[in-house]
């Protein structure tokens, strides 16, 4: 791979003599968007691995998710919030919400682990902050831009995108997450959880395209086109992959669902993208948690096992492992709204048809007294450093910057 | 063909620093330093420039700046600052009390620094102080803090500002304030430097980053250097304060000259070193100019006239503007716009004011690539290439959408209506492209639309091939009204739009 030139420039340098770059220069041909797309053939290596995770921005509340009913701490923390009825046995202390029948289902099946008590030293109460640190896997105290994803990019890949090749990463959300922040440039699709993206036949659309098809002259004139074009061609190859999809699952309406079908979509036509990042809004129960969060995570344990079914009956589970996280947990005692405030550790879900299933890591201690915060016993870098050595076969120490050590989950 | 680069042999080393020649000046150079120096060539910028001359253009974008003034709210928010936060520690007992005082603050200071971000945008858009600012982008890019690490609004300010100031003085002068200014004393670890336990953080971007460059220094030089930058310290918040009782008062070696020298002996010696004649031309170079490596000689010989120039930035900025070689036809249109460049830039272009709405403007920073105030490192941006990919090649042509759309004002949330009736009553109202604006143009001949629009919108280089497209375009709907509306946005978006 290393032969590869090792920045853009140089990349559209060498492909003006070569055949590489396929849209680089002029002459393209008017039909060069439907061409294209043809020519994108699935790589050859169709049964890589593919990671999806699955954002619970706001900081999901880990105590109401994953209930410790036979601990009074918790009915005395919570005399509001605490769920009492309807929960559904995970071994004899814990069980799930209400909420989560599904998910329930799914870890019966053995298809989905629950980490318990999931968070790092010296936890960070922010939410931007502490979400960087779980997207950065950096220690509370180091601020580092690149994400943990990112670094797994260059780590893996060279650092200069095929144009043609399909994308490394993809993203359902408008801002590139920071998980995927590389040093190199790696090649990044974002999209949204529905509706057409490729604005289909606008006429200022088409008005574009025709604009693209201009003669660029060579230095980023060129770089330019090459990449704006190279989006078009993404776009349209992904919508039409989309919209002819046929899903074996039925997918609920909402945001998270549809965009795990788009993820499921893209996963059946063996695109070589190896991680997708999907996120669900709306954890940050300050006030009059309990219909919200039950909403939420009957969204989230939906939308999971739609996904999962729809992967095993096209028969890709194999390949695909998804994972949630949320940037913190909340506070064990209630407040006086009905809510709770920002926490920290909290379990997290591993899914997929390889994973192992089960409970791992230990339960977190609730004899803290009022107003006090849970101490995690699982670091979540320990979950990475797992996914990365034994799902991804990277090496996690170079990526992580340390040895995590390996949690059963895979 | 791209034209090559500049060498020695085609182009000479003794002419490339001389003014450009009266005769030379013409619509060309003029949008082509226009573009450069701050954000847009409009026509009336280029009929203005046409009239004067290269020199008059140049000294005319930095003269009419306006001072960025610092809310009333951010004055009150720094009055108090260092008192409430001291607070925290003596008055509160528990940690939940603490921790509330914090968050409370912290939200204070988000606010100060979005509305900071809003009232920076407004004031560079306007075009008396769009060189200035785009200069002072310029600067923060080789002393980068950022908002990541300073949570703090007015040190933010205050280090933004003397940047502004420091446009008007000698580069060794404006370090050695910069070296004293709390938001850099945080950033880069003086306070944590003492002469029991040295921290080089400071040191080490002092040579690397402000003023020498890799491989110009060893480790030795930086150690003692560090040594010399002890006791620098941040008094009451926004103070500087030199605390003697941590300075390191032994000798010290550094560039091979030793004495018991301070920061500011550091920065003298460091400026006696060759690279730091050259160091900062070759960052205005990639900022301004383009992100290939010119040729060294070129460099050299500017390096040598500004030192004798005693680093006087002005000097530099003249010089550089008004040079033959700034305007040697391969660094012409042949840079891609900043997302600060872009979205300021169609802000002139389309005589539109700023949008009010902080989610909006500044959120499309963020997709962008370019969060106000927020650089990835300590390297800063790495402009040209690096601001594009797929993600944010969508986030600017939504933006360029964004600006066509008419606005629905009964959609917008509580806050977006009160900043909507605040920027109206101050005056601003045009944010948004509406049809009439473009109904002016239709009296036009399809090919007259076309000749201007390139004209005024794109590069030289790119014109000859895309007049016939936007010609053809004019041609193809039956509504002259909507075919020039989609030229215009497909031009916007187009590659050529998006360098300068």
């Amino acid at each position: 791979m290393n032969e590869l030139p090792l920045t853009r420039r140089e990349f559209i340098r060498r492909s003006s003599g070569g055949g590489l770059g396929f849209l680089a220069f002029s002459g393209v041909a008017p039909s060069f968007l439907a061409k294209s797309a043809l020519a994108q053939t699935p790589g050859p290596e169709r049964d890589r691995t593919i990671l999806v995770v699955i954002q619970l921005a706001g900081g999901n509340d880990g105590l109401n998710t994953v209930v410790p009913h036979t601990d009074d701490n918790y009915f005395n923390l919570r005399p509001k919030l605490a769920i009492r009825k309807g929960l559904l046995p995970i071994n004899e202390d814990l069980g799930f919400n209400p909420a989560c029948r599904k998910l329930h289902q799914l870890f019966n099946e053995g298809q989905l682990s629950i980490i318990q008590n999931v968070g790092y030293p010296n936890p960070n109460r922010s939410h931007f902050r502490s979400t960087e640190i779980w997207e950065t896997a950096s220690s509370s105290e180091n601020v580092q831009r690149e994400g943990w994803l990112g670094r797994y990019f260059d780590n893996a890949c060279s650092g200069s995108p095929d144009e043609d090749a399909d994308p490394t990463a993809v993203h359902l959300s408008d801002m590139i997450p920071q998980s995927y922040l590389s040093e190199k440039s790696h090649s990044l699709f974002g999209m949204k959880s529905s509706g057409r993206f490729d604005r289909g036949t606008d006429p200022a659309d088409l008005a574009y395209e025709k604009l693209l098809q201009a003669e660029h002259i060579e230095g980023n004139a060129s770089y330019l086109q090459h990449t704006m074009m190279n989006t078009l061609v993404t776009e349209r190859r992904v919508e039409k992959i989309i919209s002819r999809y046929k899903p074996m699952a039925r997918y609920p309406g909402n945001k998270l669902a549809q965009s795990l079908r788009r993820v499921a979509a893209l996963i059946h036509a063996d695109m070589e993208t190896r991680v997708y990042y999907v996120s669900q809004g709306g954890y940050d129960t300050h006030s009059g948690q309990l219909s919200r969060h039950t909403r939420l995570l009957a969204e989230l344990s939906g939308a999971m096992q739609a996904f999962q079914q729809d992967l095993v009956a096209h028969k890709k589970d194999d390949q695909v492992m998804t994972m949630t996280f949320s940037e913190f947990g909340r506070r064990p005692s209630e407040n006086g709204s009905a809510g709770t405030d920002h926490g920290t550790a909290a379990p997290l879900f591993v899914m997929g048809s390889k994973v192992n299933g089960g409970l791992m890591g230990s339960a977190p201690d609730l004899n803290i007294g009022e107003n006090k915060d849970l101490k995690f016993s699982t670091d979540f870098r320990s979950v990475y450093s797992s996914v990365l050595d034994r799902w991804f076969d990277a090496d996690s120490s170079s990526i992580l910057g340390e040895k995590f050590d390996h949690l059963p989950f895979v | 063909m791209a034209t090559p680069l500049p060498t020695p042999s085609s182009f000479s080393v003794k002419d490339a620093w001389k003014p450009l020649p009266k005769g030379a000046w013409n619509e060309v150079h003029a949008a082509h330093l226009l573009r450069r120096i701050g954000f847009a060539a409009t026509p009336e910028l280029v009929q203005s420039a046409l009239q004067t001359n290269v020199e008059t253009t140049i000294s005319k974008a930095f003269r009419d700046a306006e001072p960025l003034v610092k809310s009333k709210a951010l004055s009150e928010f720094a009055a108090t600052a260092n008192e409430n936060y001291r607070a925290i520690y003596r008055d509160l007992k528990t940690q939940e009390e603490k921790r509330d005082r914090r968050n409370e603050l912290r939200k204070e200071d988000n606010k100060l620094f979005r509305e900071y971000g809003m009232s920076w945008f407004r004031h560079a858009r306007k075009q008396r102080n769009s060189a200035t600012e785009k200069l002072v982008l310029f600067l923060q890019d080789v002393f980068v803090v950022d908002r990541r690490t300073i949570q703090d609004t007015p040190s933010l300010f205050n280090m933004q500002q003397i940047l502004r100031e420091g446009l008007g003085m000698k580069y060794d002068d404006l370090c050695k304030w910069v070296s004293r200014e709390p938001a850099m004393i945080r950033y880069l670890d003086l306070d944590k430097n003492t002469a029991r336990k040295p921290n080089e953080n400071f040191a080490r971007e002092l040579f690397e980053l402000f003023t020498l460059g890799e491989g110009n220094y060893t480790e030795t030089d930086i150690k003692e250097a560090a040594r010399a930058f002890t006791g620098y310290r941040a008094r009451n918040r926004y103070e500087f304060y030199f605390q003697r009782k941590l300075h390191d008062t032994d000798r010290k070696t550094v560039f091979n000259e030793t004495g018991n020298w301070d920061g500011d002996d550091i920065i003298d010696i460091t400026f006696r070193q060759p690279a730091a004649k050259t160091y900062l031309i070759k960052e205005l170079f990639k900022f301004y100019l383009t992100e290939e490596t010119v040729h060294r000689e070129y460099v050299e010989e500017l390096g040598n006239m500004w030192a004798n120039h005693d680093f006087e930035l002005s000097y530099l900025v003249n010089t550089f503007f008004g040079s033959q070689l700034f305007y040697h036809p391969a660094f012409q249109g042949n840079l891609v716009k900043s997302p600060v460049h872009f979205y300021l830039g169609l802000c002139q272009d389309l005589r539109l004011d700023v949008v009010p709405f902080e989610s909006r403007l500044l959120r499309s920073m963020d997709v962008m690539g370019q969060s106000f105030y927020n650089p990835p490192n300590v390297q800063g941006w790495l402009y040209g290439e690096y601001w594009i990919n797929s993600t944010t090649i969508s986030a600017r042509r939504q933006l360029v959408d964004y600006l066509f759309t008419a606005l629905n004002e009964e959609k917008l949330n509580g806050n977006d209506q009160k900043s909507l009736k605040i920027a109206r009553n101050e005056g601003r109202g045009d944010f948004l492209v509406t049809q009439d604006r473009l109904t002016q143009l239709t009296s036009l001949e399809p090919s007259e639309i076309a000749t201007h629009l390139t004209k005024y919108l794109i590069t030289a280089p790119s014109r000859p091939t895309y007049k016939p497209v936007l010609q053809n375009l004019l041609r193809s709907s039956d509504s002259l009204d909507n075919s020039i509306r989609y030229a215009i946005i497909a031009l916007l978006q187009s590659p050529a739009y998006n360098l300068c």
